[in-house]
Order: structure tokens, then sequence, then C-alpha cells
């Protein structure tokens, strides 16, 4: 990606920031740059009603409103935590009515809230002890002595013991 | 290591320490000074090798060395000053049961 197709896409983003759907919706090519999915990808979601049918331009080409966006983010999300794509689904359910939900699947909302903590939990442990192995590397005039005595050690323990 | 088995009278701290930190050493010697200062045996201190024990030291917060704790708690994040240090040790052990 070139630098102004870069800044243009900004522009775009940030002026379509704030709830504003272009008049005419957001072009495929559009929703991948601010997404990520491929086309196929999208056009899959939409094929098994993750996405519900996506509006077309006179022409034919699929236009997306910001609440198709607005979902796609929240797939998107969902995949970072390795929800399956018909857990997705019943998410989307709860999201679009949580009121309406059936039993089953407010269970289920509420099964992935608990993953979803413990995956924070499991993520604040990481970030705490990297922020102490970055802490200590600190101030090292040369090199990184922390790294080079891990480096040692995992020498000293690949060698085959006699 | 636990202390669990320690009489009561005495304090416990623990010099979060790691290679290349130079505080680290200077932490060490204030305590050394301060333990025998207060009186034998009612600190019991040890150096911690964050390396050898990463996942104690970020269980107690530490983000950086020297750290310092006392009774499984973290109580200075830095070096401390010798008084301030002292003050907290003194602090500690009068609080105590002797």
């Amino acid at each position: 990606m070139s630098i102004s197709s870069s800044s243009h896409t900004k522009r775009r983003t940030s002026a379509r920031g704030q709830g504003q759907t272009p008049a005419r919706g957001y072009r495929i090519g559009e929703v991948i740059e601010l997404t990520g999915f491929s086309a196929d990808t999208l056009r899959y979601y939409e094929k098994i009603a993750l996405l519900p049918r996506v509006g077309r331009a006179a022409s034919g080409a699929r236009r997306y409103s910001e609440s198709d966006l607005s979902r796609l983010r929240f797939i998107q999300r969902a995949k970072t935590m390795n929800f399956s794509l018909e857990e997705i689904a019943r998410l989307l359910e709860m999201r679009a009515a949580p009121q309406a939900a059936r039993d089953e699947v407010r269970e289920l909302t509420r099964h992935k809230l608990k993953q979803v903590e413990a995956h924070m939990e499991t993520l604040d442990a990481l970030r705490k002890e990297l922020s102490l192995l970055v802490n200590l590397c600190r101030g090292a005039a040369a090199g990184c002595p922390i790294i080079d005595d891990l480096d040692n050690r995992n020498k000293r323990n690949a060698k085959p013991s006699k | 290591m636990r202390f669990e088995q320690e009489p009561v009278m005495t304090i416990k701290v623990e010099v979060f320490a790691s290679p290349g930190c130079g505080k680290c050493g200077q932490a060490k010697e204030v305590l050394r000074k301060l333990s025998a200062e207060l009186g034998a045996g009612r600190v019991q201190w040890r150096e911690v090798n964050v390396l050898e024990e990463l996942d104690y030291a970020v269980d107690l917060g530490v983000l950086a060395t020297p750290a310092i704790a006392i009774d499984g708690m973290l109580v200075f994040t830095g070096l401390p000053s010798v008084r301030r240090l002292r003050g907290e040790l003194e602090r500690r052990l009068t609080a105590q049961p002797l």
C-alpha cells in the first residue's frame, strides 16, 4: 500500500468514525481495508448469514452499512478469542436483541464473558512479565544482561547430559 | 522459598535483584547493615534472583529491580533511602508481639 493511499484511507476512516454512514455505503474494497477481511471471507460471512444480506448499488455491487461494519468488527474481535463461527453467530444474535435472546444464547454469552476475563488475566500476567523483562534491560549500557543470562542458561540446558 | 515455619517475632525481607543491576548491590548492602543494626535474627532476608523466580516476582508485582518485599508484600519499588528502609523495618518490628 502506498503512503498516499494509506493516508487517504485514514482520512476517510476518521471522517466516518463519528457514526456517519456514507449515503452510498462502503465499497467492498474499503471494508477490506478497514477490517482486514478478504473479499472471499466477506462474501462467505454473508452467505452463512453472519451478516444480513448486504445492500447493493444499482450496478449490483455490495455496499456495506455502518451496522455491517460494526458486526464485522465484532466478528474480528471474537475471532481473536478463537470463538467458532457458530458461536459468533449466536453472540451476534444476542448483540442484535439482548432482551429477546434465547436462554441458550444468554448462557453462551455468559460463558464467553468468563473466557474473555480469564484470557485477560493471562494477558495481564504476560504483560507484567514482559514489563519486568523490558525494565531489567533498561539502563544496561551494553546489550541486555538479562537476555544474555537467559541465553546462556538455555545453552547450558540444551547440552545433553552425560 | 517460604517462611511459614519461622518464628513470628521476625520479619522476612526479600530483595529482588537481577544480573547487571547496579543498585541491587546497594540494596543488599543496606539491608545487611540494617539487619545487623536491628538485632540478630530479627530481620531475616534473602536475595531473590528474578530470573530464577520470575513467576513469584511477577505475582508480587515486581516490575523492576531492585525491589523489596516484606513478609510477602511488595513494599519498595526501587532503592529506598536508608532512613525510609530503617523506618519501615522498625515500624514492623515494633508492631509485632515479641
